[in-house]
């Protein structure tokens, strides 16, 4: 069963509240602190309220608890069956976690069961040692916040090697790749893993001395008419971006889309892709591109 | 009934979370045949759980509220969380907690020996709450069904130890925080504490997550290749409908984030696709006998799927581009080969090159052929509305963006 309290919000926050309550440090003030912090909004009032009420006979008036252990919860067969479907994925050759415990479990799914049927087709290399190597070395000085040579040729085949200090690897499931982000030098710079050729950990840094530069933000805004279901099509395929919609009237829609610079020649063809349903009406930069595609693609068909 | 942040059932909410982050500006006298005060609740569990992420604007027609979330720069789906907030009763819980630390020694114990322990504990508080054998017994059970404890038989006496816990969850932090948002049924994921921050993740589509249960049901029928019946809620009426499929494959789209059941109708004798959010339930039924004979079926339908689509009739349309590019701008060749999926790619000469495929329903790939727009020389298609469509579309366009004569120039 998927949906079931023992994963729920509040059942963890229960657990660390009895967790203090059996060391004997359990406070008022460290009770509503907890459940600020790991449980919903509104959990602020009900959580403290059953257990002072006696109604969740869980904490005495004391702040003691008759519980004798710190509250544990054993992994149900769903986590672990899960957990047995992940080791049939070509991707977790990168991670390498301790599979001892699942020897006897069944797995939850097949890989074999999903089709990817727009994924594009050259994905990052998952069984290549040396990719392998890397993406352990790159995760290695995440964890222990230490600084990175990486020596990778860029997209024009020159060879590239930069100190760094690795932020984050970004995962596209539509292109089936990793990148890796990284500070330094007041840059910020996004490395195809696939293209790393090797990778050497260096010393530790200093987190508080790193600023990552963020990508820069722009806004488009489009004018989209519901015709071919135009409009569920067009808020799902934008859906992972921040938006906002406005209906002008009965079938038109405004839409604005706050994206990242870096991305535009991607989101310029995207929108292409749908063809006059939708309309960019600002930013004028923007429509001077599309413009610019549509007059190529005239001289191209008149040949 | 009080109003309480927790729900008994998921699939009310589904409804509203989807409304809200697909569309957002709905009006809350849009939300139809559902009570006002029931939107509010529903509304107010949202803002509960999601707090900064949702928003809202005034329009003449009133507050419409929205989510909204740019997935890129979050570790985790946000949507996950619904499935954080199910109801329980008062002796749900403190059972929980109970018979778990009775049984934390390790010791393997009957239900009427857990039964005498929960009274010592309860001996802790003044206020009565009344517990009988029987409902400890039902709690033992449910518990054994989830895995978190096992049952052991001696003759007529059961006994009830904690499930061992022998997986290291520490060694699979980086794992879990990765395969949470990517793999399939990655709300589990989310059950686990141990993940870390490493990861960030790009084109990152996440209402499927409430599609999770739907998902799971079909999964199992997969793998136990068995028949389902589905209801099924029509896009274009208010009436639902019944489907019995043997279901095959499970498509999943990383450019929209849908997801959709493919299976062998038994009323149409050929394939078929629905959308995963338009299930409302999956009744499971027999065993499929000639299920290896289905999936020989789809092997050779699959050879020649755009998407998702079969067309109308299930005949196939032969479809040809030509498109040309520019010194320096190989990378087209290199979009097309990833980007094809199916058929041929053909280079003409230095600068041009011909996409060839045969696939069931041409129209799905005007999209991607749109996102050529500047470089096609050429379109032929044997399926006339495909052409059709694309050249007048164009025209629209070009009036568009500044009319017929001078505005893409």
């Amino acid at each position: 069963m998927l949906f079931h309290e023992v994963y729920g919000s509040y059942f963890r926050v229960l657990e660390q509240i009895l967790t203090h309550a059996v060391k004997g440090d359990l406070t008022g003030s460290l009770l509503t602190r907890l459940v600020q912090e790991k449980a919903f909004a509104e959990s602020g009032l009900s959580i403290p309220g059953h257990l002072v009420s006696g109604s969740w006979p869980l904490v005495d008036a004391n702040y003691g608890t008759p519980l004798r252990h710190v509250p544990t919860q054993p992994l149900t067969t769903l986590q672990k069956r899960w957990l047995k479907a992940l080791l049939l994925d070509p991707r977790m050759a990168l991670f390498a976690p301790n599979t001892e415990g699942l020897e006897d479990v069944e797995s939850l799914f097949s890989p074999d069961s999903f089709v990817y049927f727009d994924r594009y087709a050259d994905g990052d290399p998952y069984d290549d040692p040396t990719y392998i190597a890397c993406f352990h070395l790159v995760l290695q000085a995440l964890r222990e916040k230490r600084k990175l040579r990486v020596r990778f040729r860029g997209h024009t085949g020159i060879r590239h090697s930069i100190v760094c200090v690795p932020v984050r690897l970004e995962y596209s499931p539509k292109d089936d790749k990793f990148r890796l982000l990284t500070a330094g030098d007041n840059r910020r710079h996004v490395i195809n893993l696939a293209r790393v050729r090797s990778c050497e950990v260096l010393d530790a840094y200093a987190p508080e001395e790193v600023k990552a530069a963020k990508p820069k933000k722009q806004e488009l805004t489009v004018r989209l008419v519901d015709e071919r279901n135009a409009l569920e099509r067009v808020m799902l395929h934008f859906s992972h971006l921040e938006k906002e919609t406005v209906r002008l009237d009965e079938g038109t829609y405004q839409m604005t889309l706050h994206y990242d610079k870096e991305d535009e020649t991607e989101l310029l063809i995207r929108i292409l892709s749908f063809g006059p349903v939708l309309q960019v009406t600002a930013p004028d930069s923007f429509i001077s591109l599309i413009r610019e595609r549509l007059a190529r693609q005239k001289i191209v068909q008149i040949g | 009934m009080a109003y309480s942040e927790l729900i008994k059932s998921f699939s009310r909410i589904r409804d509203y979370m989807r409304q809200f982050y697909v569309y957002g500006f709905k009006s809350r006298e849009e939300y139809g045949e559902k009570s006002a005060r029931s939107y509010d609740n529903e509304r107010r569990r949202i803002e509960s759980w999601l707090g900064d992420l949702m928003s809202f604007h005034r329009t003449r027609d009133g507050k419409n509220v929205f989510l909204s979330v740019d997935s890129r720069r979050i570790p985790s789906n946000p949507l996950y969380k619904a499935f954080h907030a199910k109801s329980f009763t008062d002796k749900d819980v403190t059972l929980h907690f109970y018979i778990l630390d009775i049984l934390a020694s390790g010791e393997a114990l009957t239900a009427g020996q857990i039964t005498d322990g929960i009274e010592e504990y309860l001996r802790n508080f003044e206020m009565p709450f009344p517990m009988d054998e029987s409902t400890v017994r039902k709690k033992l059970k449910e518990y054994e069904a989830l895995g978190l404890l096992t049952a052991q038989k001696q003759g007529k006496t059961v006994t009830y130890c904690r499930s061992a816990h022998t997986v290291d969850c520490e060694s699979w932090r980086d794992a879990l925080a990765f395969f949470s948002e990517t793999a399939p049924l990655g709300v589990i994921g989310s059950y686990f504490q141990e993940r870390s921050d490493f990861f960030r993740f790009k084109h990152h589509y996440i209402l499927h997550a409430l599609d999770s249960e739907i998902l799971l049901q079909l999964l199992d029928a997969i793998s136990q290749r068995r028949v389902v019946d589905l209801l099924i809620r029509s896009s274009r009426g208010k009436d639902d409908f019944n489907r019995t499929i043997c279901p095959l494959k499970i498509y999943r789209s990383t450019q929209t984030g849908r997801q959709y059941i493919l299976g062998y109708s038994y009323i149409g004798k050929h394939m078929v696709f629905y959308r995963l959010d338009s299930i409302k339930t999956v009744t499971m039924g027999s065993e499929e006998k000639q299920y290896d004979k289905y999936m020989g079926f789809w092997e050779k339908f699959d050879q020649n799927l755009w998407g998702v689509s079969t067309g109308a009739e299930y005949t196939m349309d032969h479809i040809e581009m030509t498109v040309r590019f520019g010194a320096g701008e190989e990378f087209i060749l290199q979009r097309l080969e990833r980007e094809k999926r199916h058929g041929t790619l053909e280079l003409l000469d230095e600068h041009t090159c011909r996409f060839a495929a045969d696939v069931y329903d041409a129209s799905e790939m005007l999209p991607w052929l749109r996102t050529f727009i500047g470089r096609i020389v050429e379109l032929q298609c044997t399926n006339g509305y495909v052409t059709k469509t694309f050249y007048e579309d164009l025209a629209r366009m070009y009036k568009m963006y500044g009319g017929e004569d001078h505005a893409v120039s």
